[in-house]
């Protein structure tokens, strides 16, 4: 395994991150988790969240999120979620053309990643980022705004892509 | 024109369903998880089937390692109303088949060992 106290330091780690990352690593690494189920899993945790979100009384009024284009407003909302979870350092949302964006997030600075936090020696993926982004925004937001075209993440790199259509 | 990967899928599929009287529904699955092609009725979530398919393949092959069984062949379970058979197909799919209780095993477990020497042919 990576060095635990490196990655501890440098992606600034709470002990949830510390938890669930292992946690979920040791499950992938016993075969009972995989990219499809943690995408089925992740639009629950979703659901979950909109409703803490809802009961702490901290969902954003989708009429004050700042931005002049679906692109700036998804953006916005992402960075809200990020905040409350604080599940990656350094991220980008750029227009991929044809109605579509990428997440890029470099790899290196998410918290949560079973495989880089956690060090699931497993193959494949196994990030609930992109399909709880995808769930949590469009439940925020009262419509669908995001479709997750990429089944998961894209590895190229150290920085790990999701696609998405933006609907509506 | 050459057919496209998943048609090519989709017809293997269909001469296994059409081969094996009471195979209801099949899927070829990514070993992460995520379908690739599949048939499978209205009613079967095919994300569900794919997620669930790949992990009962992954532990009981983890379970066939721990417990000294050798290489895991294929995966059947059994239930009141039919069987569902799992087989991998290389190193990074795998099969799902639904079939009902009437099947003949025998029968099913020679057209799937055809039905996966096709599919690797393609993935």
């Amino acid at each position: 395994m990576a060095d635990i106290k490196k990655i501890v330091i440098e992606r600034d780690l709470n002990p949830y991150h510390s938890f669930f990352a292992s946690f979920f690593a040791g499950l992938g690494e016993l075969g009972m988790l995989n990219q499809g189920s943690i995408n089925i899993v992740s639009k629950r945790a979703a659901d979950y969240l909109y409703s803490y979100l809802d009961a702490k009384e901290i969902l954003p009024d989708m009429n004050a999120v700042p931005g002049d284009t679906k692109i700036e407003i998804i953006k916005n909302l992402i960075m809200y979620v990020n905040k409350i979870l604080t599940m990656v350092g350094e991220y980008d949302l750029q227009e991929a053309g044809d109605n579509k964006v990428v997440l890029l997030i470099e790899g290196n600075t998410c918290r949560i990643c079973p495989k880089g936090v956690g060090g699931a020696a497993v193959k494949g993926t196994l990030c609930p980022i992109p399909s709880l982004l995808e769930a949590l925004i469009n439940m925020i937001a009262q419509k669908d705004m995001l479709e997750l075209i990429t089944p998961g993440i894209e590895k190229e790199g150290s920085t790990c892509k999701a696609y998405f259509k933006v609907l509506n | 024109m050459v057919p496209t990967i998943s048609a090519q899928l989709d017809a293997i599929l269909n001469d296994f369903e059409r081969s094996v009287p009471h195979v209801q529904a099949t899927a070829v699955v990514s070993t992460d998880g995520l379908v690739i092609a599949s048939r499978l009725p209205k009613d079967v979530e095919e994300d569900r089937i794919g997620a669930m398919g790949a992990a009962i393949l992954s532990i009981s092959s983890r379970s066939g390692d721990e417990l000294d069984r050798g290489e895991m062949t294929r995966v059947l379970v059994e239930g009141t109303n039919g069987y569902i058979l799992i087989r991998s197909i290389g190193e990074y799919a795998i099969l799902v088949a639904l079939v009902e209780k009437e099947v003949r095993l025998g029968m099913l477990f020679y057209e799937c060992k055809k039905c996966i020497e096709k599919l690797s042919e393609i993935l």
